[in-house]
C-alpha cells in the first residue's frame, strides 16, 4: 500500500546502498524526526520529561548494547556498570573545572577504557559464561563506587551535576536537556545503521555467527572482539554521562545497579537483537510499560472496575509487564523489531500476501 | 584456628544450601540447554507454597510433599505451554522468556499472597552445634545434608532408565528424536525436577530468612556456583557450592575488618572471573567442541 | 509511525483515566504517596501506607479540617528513581503538594526538582538525614529522629543502664550508604564517651551473615547494635542468639518489627530492643478511633490484623504529622493550600505528639528533624514494651552531622 516498490529503480550502486531505498520508509524517518524535534511544542512537560526524555536516553544505552550483544554477538550483563563509569568520570571531570563536551568525552573515553578489560573476558569465553564474567564485572564496579567515597561523594553517596552549557547552550531546561539526549540518540542511530555497512560491522557480523570460521577467512576475532567492547563502551559511558547530566541531575549508585543491567538486556532483546528500531521499541517497552501499566491499573481502581486488595493492584503491572513480555515473545520469538518487520512486509507486497517471512 | 575452621565450615554448609537453590539451574540446563533466569523466583514460590500450606493448618512434611507436587506440575506447565512454543528459536531468546517468566511470578506470587515478609520455622533450633570453639548453625547443618541427599539422589537418578534416557537428550536433541526418544518429555521432567529441587531450596532458606520475594535474589549466587562447578555438572554444583561458600566465608572473614567494607561480593566476582579465564568451561563443565 | 501513535494513545488513555476520576471531587487537599510496594521495601510499605491511608480517612471520615478532605494519591515506584519522577509529575499535575516516597534512591532522586517546585517532601525515616538543615533544604521534611538521632538515643540508653566507659559495642550493619550512615556519630560518642566501637559489615541484601557473626562473636562485644532491613534484620538476631550474644544486648535501629519476631521465634526474640520513634499497639488512641471509624465500617484500605502494627502506626504517624501541619497552615495562610503555605504549617509544628502516639515535636525553620527524640522498646515475646522515655539525645552531635552534610549537599554531593 504505502510501500510501492515500483518505480524504485537503482541505476548507481549508492542508490542501491542507501539507508532507506523506499520512499514511505524515508517519509516515515522524515515524520518521526519531525515529531520528535517538535515534540517540547505539543507535549506537557510531564510526557516530555518523564517519558520521551528518559526513552531517548535509554534507547541511546540500548543502541550502544545492541551494538555489542546483537551485532558482535558477545552477551554483556554489565552495562550499567559500563554507563556508571562513563557519568561518574564526567561528573568529576566538570567538577574538577573541564567543559562538559570534553568531559561527555572523558566519560566515553573511560567508560571505554575500563569496559575494554571486561572484554578480555569475551576472549576467553563466551554465552552464558561471559555473562557470567560481565556480571562480576558488574558487582566489581558497584563495590569500588560504594566503597571509595571520593567517587560516591561520600555519606550520602550523592553527587548533584553542576550547571554545564553544551556549545554555549546552558543544559538546564527541560528543552535543551531534551534536544541533547535526542541529539544523542539520533547521532548514535544513525551510526549503528551505517556500522553495519562498513567493513567493521561485516567483520563484528562474521564474529557473530561463528568467531572461528571468522578467523579462518582472516577477521581476527581479538581484535574485533575488543574492538566492539571498546566502541560500545564509550557509547555507553556518554549515554550514561547524559543520563545523570540531561535526566537525574544527581547520580546515586542504585541508578547504575545490576537490575539496570538487567532491564537494559531486556530491553535489546525484547526489542529485537541488532536492530535500530528494536532498541528504541524496547527502550520504550521495557521503560514506558511498567510506568503505564501502574498508571492504568490505578485508574481502573480508582474508577472501581477493578476491585482488589492493595497488595494486588501494587503488583498487577509487574503480572501483567511479565506475561505481556511472554506473550511477544510466544507471539514472536525475534522481538519486537520483527513484528513490525512483518507488518511492513505485509504492506510491501499488498494486497498479496506472500513473502511473509 | 578455632575461627577459621568455624568459618570453613559454616562457609561449606552455606556453599551447599546454594548448591540446592543452583542444582535446577543445571538440570534444566542440562537436558534443555536453557539458562533458566526464573530458577531464584521457583524458588520463591516453593518457599510460598510451602508457607501457604503450613498456614491452613497442615504439618510442614504434609505441606512440603503438596509444594513439591504443586512446583513439579507447574515445571511441566511451563514446559508444555511456553519453551515447546520456542523449540528452534535463538536461546538468547528463550532466556529472555525465563526472564519473563520471572517478572510474572515474582509478581503473581507475592500479589496474591502478600508481600510483606512471613515466617516459616522447619523446627530446627536455634542453638549452635559446638564442637571445640566452633559454632556450626543448626539450620545450614540440615540444609547441608539436604543438599546432599538431593544430589546424591540427582546423581542416582541419571544412573537409572529413565535418567539414562535424559542424559540422551541432553546429549543431543536430534539423535535423541531420531532413536525414538521423547525430547518434550525429558525436558518438562527436567523442569519438574528443578521445581521439587527449589521446594528444598526455598523450604531451607524460607526458615532462615523469612518468607518474601527476596528470596529470588538467590539466583545470583546460584548461578556462581553453577558457573564455577560447569553448567552441566551435578558434581559441579557441589564442588562449585562448596567453593563459593568457603572462600566466600574464610577470606572476607578475615579481609572486611581490613578494608572497612564487606569484600564477599567483590571475592566471589573475582574468583568467578578467574576461574572461567583458566577454565572457560568451568571445574567439571563439559567443554563444548565447535565445528566450522 | 504507527506504534508512536499506538503508544501515545495508550499513555492518552492513561492519563485520561487518571486524571478524570480526579476532578470529579471538589479539590480536596492532595498527597502522593508514591512508594515502593513491590520490590526492596515491601517489608515497610504495605502496612505503612495502609496506616497513613487509614488515617487520611480517619480526618475525612470526621469531616476533615474546616471542611477540607484529604486525598491520597497512592502509586508504586518499584524503588526506581525513573518510575518515582514519572509519578512525582503525574502526581503533581493533579495537584499533589506532598509527597512521600518512603525510597531512599527516589527521594534522592527528587530532592532537587522537589525544593524547585516548593512542594513538601516528607522523608520520614530514610533519605537524606542531612536534610533535617531546614535553612539549605526548605521544603524537606525528615521530621522524625534521623539514623543519627536513633544512634545517639539507643548508645543514651546503653549509657543509662550500665554505663559506657570501657566497654565494647559492635555495629552490625548492612554494607550500603544507609548501614553506614551511624558510624560517624558513634565514632565521636566513643571519643567522648571512653567506649570502643568496632563495625562489622555484612554484604546486601543480608541474607547470610554466618561469617560476619563468627567474627563478632569473638569480639566478645557489650552490646551489638543492628543496623540494616528488611529480611536481614531478622537473619541478624537470629545468627547474634545463635553465637552466644544475650538477646538483652540486641539493640536495633528503628526496623525491626513484629513480623521479623515472628520470623526468628516470637520466644526466642524476647530481649531484643529497638529504637522507635512512634509507639506501636492499638492502644494509642489515635489508633482506636482508626478502628472505630474506619475499620470497624469495613474501609479500612488493608487487612485489619496490620492495625497497630509498628510500620503502621508510622504510616499513622506521618500523615498525623502532615494534617497537623495543613491545619496550621489553614489556620495561618488560608485556603488554598499550595506547597510554600503547607511548609509553613510544618514549621509552626509545636509540641505535637498525635495524642500520644509519638514524642513531642517541634519543627522550625531551622530544625525539620523535629527534636530527634525516640525511645527504646523491649520485645517482651508478645509486643514491643517502651523500656525508656520518649527523648532525645547527644543533640549536638547530630546537628554537627546534619550541618556537614547539609554543607557538602550545598557543595553539590
Amino acid at each position: 500500500m504505502f510501500y510501492r516498490l515500483s518505480g524504485v529503480y537503482h541505476t548507481r550502486y549508492q542508490a542501491a546502498r542507501a539507508l532507506w531505498p523506499i520512499a514511505a520508509d524515508r517519509w516515515q524517518v522524515i515524520l518521526l524526526l519531525a515529531l520528535a524535534l517538535a515534540a517540547p511544542l505539543f507535549l506537557s512537560p510531564l510526557y516530555l520529561g518523564s517519558y520521551l526524555l528518559p526513552w531517548m536516553i535509554w534507547s541511546a544505552a540500548a543502541l550502544s548494547l545492541t551494538l555489542l550483544m546483537g551485532l558482535a554477538g558477545q552477551l554483556h550483563f554489565g552495562f550499567a556498570a559500563v554507563m556508571a563509569i562513563g557519568a561518574y568520570s564526567a561528573i568529576h571531570m566538570t567538577r574538577a573545572g573541564l567543559p562538559f563536551e570534553l568531559a561527555l568525552l572523558g566519560g566515553g573515553v573511560s567508560a571505554a577504557l575500563i569496559g575494554t578489560a571486561f572484554g578480555f573476558a569475551a576472549l576467553r569465553v563466551k554465552g552464558l559464561y561471559l555473562v557470567m564474567a560481565t556480571l562480576a564485572m558488574q558487582y566489581l564496579v558497584d563495590w569500588v563506587i560504594i566503597n571509595v567515597p571520593a567517587i560516591s561523594g561520600g555519606a550520602q553517596a550523592t553527587l548533584r551535576t553542576p550547571a554545564v552549557s553544551f556549545f554555549g547552550l546552558p543544559i538546564a531546561g527541560l528543552e535543551a536537556r531534551y534536544y541533547l539526549a535526542l541529539g544523542w540518540a539520533v547521532l548514535l542511530t544513525v551510526f549503528f545503521l551505517n556500522v553495519r555497512r562498513t567493513s567493521f560491522g561485516r567483520a563484528l557480523i562474521a564474529i557473530r555467527d561463528k568467531d572461528f570460521a571468522a578467523a579462518v577467512i582472516g577477521v581476527d576475532p581479538f581484535r574485533y572482539k575488543l574492538l566492539a567492547f571498546l566502541t560500545a563502551s564509550f557509547m555507553g559511558g556518554v549515554t550514561g554521562a547524559l543520563l545523570a547530566f540531561c535526566y537525574y541531575r544527581a547520580v546515586t549508585p542504585e541508578q547504575f545497579s545490576f537490575n539496570v543491567s538487567i532491564q537494559l538486556v531486556a530491553m535489546v532483546l525484547v526489542g529485537g537483537l541488532g536492530t535500530a528500531i528494536g532498541s528504541f521499541l524496547g527502550a520504550g517497552f521495557v521503560l514506558l510499560l511498567p510506568i503505564v501499566l501502574t498508571n492504568l491499573v490505578a485508574a481502573l481502581g480508582s474508577a472501581g472496575i477493578l476491585d482488589v486488595s492493595q497488595n494486588l493492584m501494587a503488583h498487577l503491572p509487574l503480572i501483567i509487564y511479565g506475561a505481556m513480555i511472554i506473550g511477544f515473545l510466544l507471539f514472536e520469538p525475534l522481538g519486537l523489531a520483527k513484528i513490525y518487520d512483518n507488518i511492513r512486509k505485509y504492506f510491501l507486497v499488498w494486497p498479496f500476501r506472500h513473502s511473509r517471512s | 584456628m578455632w575461627y577459621f575452621l568455624e568459618l570453613l565450615a559454616n562457609g561449606a554448609l552455606v556453599g551447599l544450601m546454594y548448591s540446592l537453590a543452583a542444582l535446577g539451574f543445571v538440570l534444566i540446563y542440562k537436558s534443555a540447554g536453557v539458562p533458566n533466569l526464573a530458577q531464584g523466583t521457583l524458588v520463591m514460590a516453593g518457599a510460598y507454597a510451602v508457607w501457604f500450606f503450613i498456614s491452613l493448618g497442615l504439618p510442614l512434611w504434609i505441606a512440603v510433599l503438596i509444594g513439591c507436587v504443586v512446583l513439579f506440575v507447574f515445571g511441566l506447565l511451563v514446559e508444555r505451554l511456553l519453551l515447546r512454543h520456542m523449540v528452534g528459536q535463538p536461546v538468547i531468546m528463550v532466556v529472555m522468556l525465563t526472564l519473563g517468566l520471572e517478572i510474572l511470578l515474582r509478581g503473581l506470587v507475592p500479589g496474591v499472597l502478600g508481600a510483606a515478609p512471613k515466617p516459616l520455622s522447619i523446627g530446627v533450633g536455634l542453638s549452635p552445634v559446638i564442637i571445640g570453639d566452633v559454632f556450626l548453625n543448626r539450620a545450614y547443618l540440615w540444609g547441608g545434608v539436604l543438599a546432599l541427599v538431593l544430589i546424591g539422589l540427582s546423581l542416582a537418578f541419571f544412573r537409572t532408565r529413565l535418567g539414562t534416557k535424559m542424559r540422551a537428550v541432553s546429549d543431543d536433541h536430534v539423535a535423541s528424536w531420531a532413536v525414538g526418544l521423547s525430547v518434550e518429555r525429558a525436558i518438562g521432567l527436567s523442569w519438574g525436577i528443578a521445581g521439587i529441587a527449589a521446594v528444598g531450596a526455598g523450604t531451607l532458606w524460607g526458615s532462615v530468612q523469612g518468607v518474601d520475594w527476596t528470596l529470588s535474589g538467590l539466583l545470583f549466587p546460584a548461578i556462581a556456583v553453577v558457573i564455577l562447578g560447569g553448567l552441566d555438572s551435578i558434581p559441579g554444583v557441589l564442588v562449585g557450592g562448596l567453593l563459593v561458600g568457603i572462600l566466600g566465608s574464610v577470606i572476607p572473614g578475615y579481609l572486611d575488618s581490613m578494608v572497612g567494607g564487606s569484600t564477599r561480593e567483590v571475592v566471589t566476582s573475582l574468583i568467578i572471573l578467574l576461574t572461567i579465564l583458566v577454565r572457560p568451561y568451568g571445574i567439571f563443565g563439559r567443554e563444548d567442541i565447535e565445528r566450522i | 509511525m504507527n506504534w508512536l501513535r499506538r503508544t501515545t494513545r495508550v499513555m492518552a488513555l492513561a492519563a485520561g483515566l487518571g486524571t478524570g476520576a480526579a476532578m470529579a471531587q471538589d479539590a480536596p487537599i492532595k498527597f502522593g504517596l508514591l512508594q515502593d510496594f513491590t520490590a526492596v521495601y515491601t517489608f515497610v510499605s504495605g502496612e505503612y501506607n495502609q496506616g497513613q491511608q487509614d488515617y487520611l480517612a480517619l480526618v475525612n471520615a470526621e469531616g476533615g479540617i474546616d471542611g477540607h478532605k484529604f486525598e491520597a494519591i497512592v502509586r508504586d515506584t518499584g524503588n526506581q528513581p525513573q518510575r518515582g519522577i514519572e509519578a512525582y509529575n503525574r502526581a503533581r499535575e493533579e495537584g499533589a503538594i506532598l509527597f512521600d516516597f518512603l525510597s531512599t534512591p527516589v527521594s534522592r532522586a527528587l530532592v532537587d526538582q522537589a525544593m524547585k517546585d516548593k512542594v513538601v517532601l516528607i522523608t520520614a525515616l530514610h533519605g537524606r538525614g542531612d536534610a533535617s538543615d531546614g535553612t539549605v533544604f526548605p521544603y524537606v521534611f525528615p521530621m522524625m529522629a534521623t539514623y543519627w538521632s536513633q544512634a545517639t538515643v539507643l548508645i543514651k540508653y546503653l549509657e543509662d543502664n550500665g554505663g559506657l566507659e570501657g566497654k565494647k559495642i559492635a555495629l552490625v550493619h548492612i554494607d550500603s550508604p544507609f548501614g553506614k550512615e551511624p558510624l560517624p556519630v558513634l565514632e565521636d560518642l566513643a571519643g567522648q564517651k571512653g567506649f570502643e566501637l568496632k563495625a562489622f559489615p555484612y554484604p546486601s541484601p543480608g541474607n547470610e551473615q554466618s561469617a560476619t557473626w563468627s567474627e563478632v562473636r569473638r569480639y566478645k562485644p557489650d552490646a551489638v547494635l543492628i543496623w540494616g532491613a528488611g529480611g536481614g534484620q531478622s537473619v541478624s538476631v537470629r545468627e547474634g542468639i545463635r553465637n552466644g550474644i544475650d538477646p538483652e544486648n540486641i539493640l536495633s535501629v528503628v526496623w525491626l518489627a513484629g513480623t521479623d519476631a515472628k520470623n526468628v521465634g516470637a520466644d526466642v526474640m524476647t530481649g531484643v530492643k529497638r529504637f522507635e520513634a512512634v509507639s506501636s499497639g492499638t492502644d494509642p488512641a489515635i489508633i482506636q478511633r482508626i478502628l472505630e471509624k474506619v475499620v470497624e465500617p469495613g474501609n479500612g484500605a488493608g487487612d485489619k490484623a496490620n492495625v497497630g502494627s509498628s510500620y503502621y502506626n508510622i504510616g499513622v504517624a506521618t500523615m498525623a504529622v502532615a494534617v497537623e501541619a495543613a491545619r496550621l497552615a489553614l489556620e495561618s495562610e488560608g485556603a488554598p493550600l499550595d506547597g510554600t503555605k503547607l511548609k509553613a504549617g510544618f514549621e509552626q509544628i509545636k509540641d505535637f505528639d498525635a495524642e500520644g502516639l509519638m514524642p513531642e515535636i517541634t519543627i522550625t525553620p531551622e530544625d525539620h528533624q523535629g527534636g530527634g527524640a525516640g525511645r527504646v522498646s523491649r520485645w517482651n515475646g508478645e509486643a514491643w514494651e517502651p523500656v525508656s522515655d520518649w527523648g532525645a539525645a547527644y543533640q549536638d552531635i547530630v546537628r554537627k552531622e546534619i550541618e556537614d552534610g547539609a554543607k557538602a549537599y550545598e557543595g553539590g554531593n
